[in-house]
Order: C-alpha cells, then structure tokens, then sequence
C-alpha cells in the first residue's frame, strides 16, 4: 500500500503545465468598480448606449445582491475592489488587422498551449478566438466562414457590426438579474465571442474560443453568445488557461445558447484554469453561468464539459427545453484534487411537450478535494411526455477528499418519466490486480481504468478536444488506488 | 411580508398563550427541560422556505393558525374501536390530543422490570431519569418546532427494556387526536430504550377522531443499546384536516437492528422526519415507507441518515402514490464521515404521479467523505405503464380496480417486507380505501 500512496501523491502533485506568464506591455484599469470604470470599458468599447445603460442597470441591481451561499463550498470573501475590470494587450496601432499584426508574444503564447493560431491549424478545421485577459486578440478563418453566412467574431466587434442581432438576444437567456456574478459580468464584461449561424446551414468546422488570464490582479469577465437560427448546426469549444500565481484570480463568465426550431448546439469545454498549489494557495475562481434556450420545436443543445483545473468551480451549465420535442443534454467528467472544490452540475427545465434530456455526471475527487454534483431536473405543468434520464457516478480517490450529490427533482406532469441514479465507489483493488496481472503498471491500469470511468463522457468530445481531455486526465488523477 | 417574521410571530405566539397551561406542572425534571428548549428557541432561526430544510415546505397555512394545548376537559367521551391486534395479544397506550388516557390503555401483563408509561404517570424518580436521557441525547437541538414542543413538554410515552429482555407481544401506541372549542396543540414526547439484546416491537399509530383541525407536532428519541433490536412501525391516518409533524432521532450502538417502516397517509399538511445516528459499528438500520397524496395534501418526508462509524448498513426505501391535485416532497440525505469505511447504504425512492397538477419534489441526496464504500441512491419519477394496464383489463379487470391493484403492486415492494401479518393486513386495508 505505502509504494502505491508514493505514485498517487506524485500523481496529484503533477505541475499545471500552463503557469507561465506572458511578458507583454498590457493597458490595464487600475482596481476598483465604479460606475465610472464601467463607462470607461464601454468608452473604450464604443458601445451603443443602450449597452453602456444595461451596464449600468446591472451594477446598481448587482450592489443589491449577495454572493449565493448555498453550494457546498468554502469561498473565502471576495474585494471586489482590489480587482482590475479590464486588462488588454496594448495595440500597435489601430489593432490587428491580421496575424501578422499579432503581438508574437502573444502568439508564442498559444503555441506553447498547443493553440496555434496560424495557417497550419487550417490542418485540423478549426476557427479559434483568442481572448487573451480582457480582449479577443485573434479571430482566425473568419473570412471562409462568412462564404457559409457564418459570423464569428469578438462581442466587441458584434457590438459594431451586427447591434440589431446583438440585441435582440443579448441578455435574453441569462438576464442580467440572474444572480450576483451574472449581475457582476453584465456589468463590467470586456469582450467575449458571438457566434450567429444562419437558417439552414451547418457550420463547415468546429469554432473554437480559447480563453487565457495572463495579467495578474485582473478578473475576466467575458460573455458568449451563440445563435443557431432554424435548421442549423454548430460545435463550439472553449478551453482556458491561466498562469500560476499566488493570489486568486476571478473569472466570472457568462454564456448563453440560442437554439431556434430544429438547431442544434454542442457546446464543449475544457476547463484547465490554474487550480492552485497544493497549500490551497492561488488559483483561479471560476464563476461561471452558462444557459442554452431551446427555443424552437426540436431544438438541440448539448453540453460536455471536462473540469480539471480552478480552485473553486461554480458551474451549472442548463438547458430551458422552451419547444417542444427539444433535447438538452449535459455531460460533465469533473475532476478535483488537492484543496480544490467544485460545485458543479445542471438544469434542466422542461417546459416544451415531448422534451428529452440526459445528465450524465462523472466526479472524481482525490486529495482534499470536495467534488459535488448539484443538479435540477423540473417538468412544467404542460410538459407532456417529458423524459429525463440523469446518471451520476463519484469516484473517490484517497480518504481526505468528499464526493457529495444533490439532486434536485420537480415534477408537475403526470405523464413525465424521470430517473435519477447516483453512485459512490473507489477504484477496487480486483481491477488493478486484473490489469497489473497482465503487464500494465499501476501508472497505466489506473490511467486505463478512470478513462473508462469517463467514456460516456469523452465520447461526446470533438475528437481534437477529446485527445486534451485525455492528456489532462492522465496528468491530473492517475493515481487512484483503493 | 417575509416568512420568517412570520414564523418568529407564530412561534411566540403559540408559547405565550400555552404557557400558563403548562405551568400547572410541577415537576421540576420537566421545568429543565422546558427551560433550556426556550433559551434555545431564541437562536433559532424559525422555519422559512429560504432554509434547505424547509424548501419544499408550505410553512404560512401553518403560520395562519394559532393552536391551543388542550385543557383536559373532553378526553373520557371517546373510544378507540379500531386495534390492529387484539386486546390480550398487546400492550395498548393511548393518548388523546396529546394527554395520556389511562382508561383506554391496557398494560396487562407487563413484568416489573420492563417500563411502559405514560411520562405523567411515571414515579418522580423514574421521571427525573427520564427527563436527564432526554436532556443527555439533546437531539433536534437546531430544530424550532422540536424545540417548540420541548418548551412546551406535556406528556409522552418512556418505554425502557432492560438488558437481555424480549417483550414478546407488540406494543401499539394510539395518538388520538380530536377538536374541542379550540385548534388543539398535541404535542407529546417519547423516549424508547432498549439496553443491551433486548427486543421490542412498537407500532405508532396517529389518528385523529373527527375532521378535526389541529396540530400535531410529536417527537420520538430511541437508543438501541448493543445488539438491540427494534421493529418500529409509524402509521399516520389522520383526518383531512391535520397538520401532523411528527419525528423520530435514533441512536445505535454496535451491532443494534432498527427495522422502520413509516405510512404517511392522511393530513392536510403532514411531514415526517427521521434522522439516525450509529454510534457503533456493524449496526443495521432499515428504513422503508408508503406515502400518498390526494386533493390538496401536502405530504413530506425527510429522512437525514448519519454514518459516523465503520462497517454499518442501511437502507432507505420509499414509495409515493400521488392520486390527488396535490404535492408530495421526499428529501433523503445520506451522510458518510471520514472514518466511516465499509459503509453500505443504499437510498431508493420511487414516485406513482397519476394526476394532473399535481406534484412531486424529491430530492436524494449523497455527501460522502469516506473512500471504501458501497453507496448509491435512485429516484424515479413515473406513470402507470399502459401495457400493465391494458394486461389487467384484456382480463376483464374493470379500469378502477385495475388501477387500484397496480397501485397496490407499487406499494408492495415496500409492504412485503412487513414480518408482522396483521400489520402487514392493516395497511393493505388502509391502502386499497385511500386509494
């Protein structure tokens, strides 16, 4: 047993591979949140001024609010003063009009992330945004995507370009009021990614949004939102990265999906947010409120997301099944170790007939770490024959960390068929008896053994994204041994 | 205005006007347990829906109604008709709108060693003992309307089997409950312990005479010592008018059997709450129950399943019928502790929505701390399945009787499992009227 506890502590202990810093001349607020700043980021901006009043509205409803305290979480109090609001890369220039205009540091940065912003990533067909801190740096195959209808650009560029469509659904699925960093993030977002795909068409690659913190003392606080007009499709992958610090940094987003009539939206994400040293020191706080509304009949909106990094995860990514016969699914692998916590899980609101959803959530804690599932499934009054399957399995690795599961199950229709099943367990020795036996080190049976754990999971990955997920899998919790 | 101002008007409320009723007890045992449960109560925040705990709780038809201890005025015109084992084959103790009838208990038999009473009829000294175990286990101690009753002690059951005892026949407990001029406040108190390997089969019973409107709001605190066992059967059939809020906090030693099985059927307004504790290793606790819901009734179970210690079983299984326009809440919380290796715990509850506008909260829930355990819990939400149905009416079954032995067939998975035959009928007989 004592050689085994020596790898699973290694394990643990592995480095975050993306602490490093950028060493780049940035313009950045001094800290502090005013209704001032907030009109210097929409300034800045050039924002409409129906944007610059919502801003506003948002600070004053969000001094009335307080942090929600229920999720099984420690969370030490947060200044939200000592905090810059907006970091950005200083320009040369008016701002890049290609990629060579790109500060190189910059794009040094993402190619040690493995996010190569050139021509070569035309290989793997995938459009990135780059949001370095504050704002998006680098929007690449923009021009091939507009050939299909396709805008994909920064929310700052939306804001110029497309205001009316902006507009019209900004702020629709996740109203300012929502909640206190919803409130917070309406007020003081920087820049984010806007997708629209129009009716009709599939999207021709995978959109990619990669997120990176790289100033310290500054919060990022970006906003997606994506639009799938009727009959259209599109996968969009989001990962993030940080770099290592002491202190703890606030990312506070917010995302909303729009699905019309028979859209669908897969919506995948790789969270990799520096979680802190093994003391519990540093690390990001990952606040985010992500919501997909099915607002058309047959409507599709996938969730998957791979947790593995931030010190503390807050994180419910929902669907609101509006149309009828809409699905929404939500596939989560979340892993914690050391003193890191996640509360994280889903809702699903079924209001529409005939809507089907599916909430498969795989945790594995090891460590001190607390890893909890919390989700919501309601069935309105008129959902007729709504279905809902949701599965969650805890793997628990060591005896300092917690695996905990609230389920949340709220049926008003007779005609609703909801399950709900929920497991506990550790990796048994039998298994890794049955793979060392064969010739696999512990290192690798166990690697083998909490892969399958996640299968469900990372099969619902863009095949890119799936192969990270491994990689950061392997890294983070091959040590788990009963 | 905010439910919680509310609750804290209700409660003082409630405590002044009873007071002067309860001072007429002298005993000072109980004066300590009075006085400590209202110091307590000023910390508490009163019940609100802003609380986890309360949620799902429709607390402000409680809070419009103001219920009075009952004066003992009209207690000796009633009779209970209705036993479920016959009068030689068990110990009978009633007790109406919360105050002991000896008239209508019957105690023949009972050996002197074993102790089954009324609180009130207890020995002085036998009372301070008692009211010094309840003082000692201090359960629900964050609990406004288990303190309530605490401030506002009247009388209860103390049953207490010595070491290495069976008492063979069971022991059946009505609760009767019935209006007089005022919404009567019944609220007793009861302390079951069983020492070392002795046995004891106890059925509860909650029931109300009239379409009385009152409140019941009762606790049960059981210690099984080592190797105890207790059979614990809870029967709540009031009238459509009752709130009932009824719970039970039970502590295990090693190697101690808790077998539970709980019916919530009548009330208004009516929630249960069971929290269990093992203070020792290789106890078993099983916990199992029916509820049902009809037109505008508010039916709650909670269940909070401590394991604190290694190597202990338990299981939760619970079935709700909802036949009526109204809402049913089961919240079940299984709680594994770092040092509570080998734990085995298994939580299921399964739910029959047959009506429209009607509705179902449940909420099972898992917060593990230990990593060599076997746990899991499974909730369904679900119909009657056409195919059954169309099974029983090709053979000539007419819908409603169709309909009432495929309700029947669900609550089954829980009733089979009663050893007890005449129990085992009772509800089946109170189930097939309900339903």
């Amino acid at each position: 047993m004592s050689a085994t506890t020596e790898t699973i502590e290694q394990l643990i202990d592995h480095g975050y591979v993306a602490g490093f810093v950028t060493n780049i001349d940035a313009e950045t607020f001094e800290p502090g949140l005013d209704e001032d700043v907030i009109r210097r980021i929409s300034l800045i901006k050039r924002e409409p001024e129906w944007m610059t009043q919502l801003r506003i509205q948002a600070y004053q409803d969000w001094l009335n609010m307080v942090p929600p305290d229920w999720a099984h979480l420690k969370i030490p109090a947060i200044d939200f003063q000592t905090i810059s609001y907006y970091s950005a890369p200083k320009k040369k220039g008016d701002g890049p009009k290609s990629l060579d205009e790109i500060d190189p540091e910059i794009l040094d940065t993402y190619n040690k992330l493995g996010i190569p912003l050139e021509e070569q990533k035309a290989l793997a067909g995938i459009a990135v945004d780059a949001v370095f801190d504050s704002v998006s740096v680098a929007t690449t195959f923009r021009e091939k995507l507009s050939e299909a209808g396709v805008i994909f650009c920064s929310m700052s560029e939306a804001l110029q370009e497309h205001p009316d469509l902006v507009r019209k659904y900004f702020a629709s699925v996740v109203p300012h009021k929502d909640n206190f960093f919803a409130a917070l993030n309406a007020a003081v977002f920087s820049d984010g990614t806007f997708v629209y795909i129009p009716p009709n068409v599939r999207c021709p690659m995978e959109l990619s949004t990669y997120f990176r913190i790289n100033e310290s003392n500054t919060g990022q606080f970006e906003r997606t939102l994506i639009i799938a007009d009727e009959g259209s499709y599109v996968s969009y992958l989001e990962g993030c990265t940080a770099p290592q610090r002491d202190e703890n940094q606030l990312h506070a987003a917010v995302v909303e999906l729009v699905a019309l009539g028979d859209a669908t939206i897969k919506y995948s994400t790789v969270q990799n947010w520096y979680p802190g040293d093994e003391q519990g020191r540093g690390g990001i706080y990952n606040f985010v409120t992500k919501r997909g509304d099915c607002r058309g009949d047959r409507a599709h909106i996938s969730w998957t997301q791979v947790e593995t990094g931030s010190a503390i995860t807050w994180k419910y990514p929902s669907c609101i099944l509006r149309g009828n016969d809409s699905v929404g699914e939500f596939y989560s692998v979340a892993v914690t170790k050391g003193l890191q916590q996640a509360d994280t899980g889903t809702k699903m609101i079924h209001m529409g007939r005939n809507t089907r959803s599916t909430v498969v959530s795989k945790g594995i804690s090891a460590g001190k770490a607390h890893n909890t599932y919390r989700g919501l499934v309601r069935i309105a009054r008129r959902a007729e024959h709504a279905r809902n399957h949701t599965q969650c399995d805890s793997l628990l690795i060591g005896d300092r960390c917690g695996a905990h599961t609230y389920p949340y199950i709220e049926v008003k229709n007779p005609s609703a068929d909801v399950e709900h099943e929920a497991t506990t367990s550790k990796i048994s020795e039998d298994q890794l008896f049955y793979c060392q036996q064969r010739g696999l080190d512990e290192e690798a049976a166990i690697s083998m053994i909490v892969n399958g754990f996640c299968k469900e999971v990372l099969k619902e990955l863009p095949m890119e994204f799936a192969v990270e997920a491994r990689k950061l899998l392997n890294v983070t919790l091959e040590g788990a041994v009963g | 205005m905010n439910s919680s101002i509310i609750g804290q008007d209700w409660f003082q409320n409630t405590l002044l006007s009873n007071q002067p009723e309860i001072e007429k007890s002298k005993v000072l045992a109980v004066n300590n347990i009075q006085a400590k449960a209202r110091n307590q109560l000023k910390h508490l925040v009163m019940p609100n829906r802003k609380q986890e705990t309360w949620r799902y709780t429709d607390l402000n038809s409680l809070y419009e109604k103001m219920f009075k201890l009952n004066d003992r005025k009209t207690i000796d015109a009633i009779d209970v008709d209705e036993w479920i084992f016959p009068e030689q084959e068990s110990y009978r103790l009633v007790m109406v709108n919360g105050r002991f009838n000896p008239q209508l208990s019957s105690l023949e038999g009972l050996s002197d060693r074993i102790i089954i009473s009324a609180f009130s009829q207890l020995s002085a000294e036998l009372q301070f003992d008692a009211a010094r175990i309840l003082q000692t286990i201090n359960s629900f101690e964050s609990d406004a309307f288990a303190q309530m009753n605490r401030s506002l002690f009247s009388d209860g059951f103390y049953i207490h089997v010595p070491k290495n005892t069976w008492i063979e026949k069971p022991i059946e407990i009505a609760y009767v409950n019935h209006s007089s001029d005022d919404q009567v406040l019944s609220q007793p108190s009861s302390l079951i312990i069983l020492e070392n390997d002795a046995q004891a089969k106890v059925v509860e019973r909650y029931m109300s005479l009239d379409e009385a409107e009152y409140f019941f709001n009762g606790t049960s605190d059981i210690v099984l010592k080592k190797n105890a066992h207790l059979k614990h059967y809870r029967i709540q059939q009031e009238s459509h008018n009752a709130y009932h809020l009824s719970r039970v906090a039970l502590k295990q030693k090693n190697g101690s059997i808790y077998k539970n099985v709980n019916l919530a059927l009548g009330g208004c307004w009516s929630r249960m709450d069971i929290q269990t504790a093992f203070e020792g290793q290789q106890a078993s606790c099983d916990l199992q129950g029916v509820y049902t819901v009809r037109d505008q009734q508010y039916n709650d179970i909670h269940i909070d399943v401590k394991h604190q210690q290694p190597n202990c079983t338990s299981q939760e299984k619970f079935r709700g019928i909802i036949h009526g326009k109204g809402r049913a809440v089961f919240d079940g919380r299984i709680l594994v502790s770092k040092d509570a290796q080998k734990t085995d715990a298994q939580l299921s509850n399964k739910n029959l929505l047959l009506v429209d506008d009607a509705e179902i909260n449940t909420k099972p829930q898992l917060e593990i701390y230990a990593d060599d355990v076997k746990c899991s819990h499974g909730t369904t939400v679900g119909k009657i399945n056409p195919e059954h149905m169309f099974y029983l009416r090709a053979r000539g079954i007419p819908e409603d009787q169709a309909y009432r032995m495929l309700c029947l067939g669900f609550a089954e998975q829980v009733l089979e499992a009663i050893e007890d035959k005449p129990i085992q009928n009772y509800i089946h007989g109170l189930l097939s009227n309900l339903l």
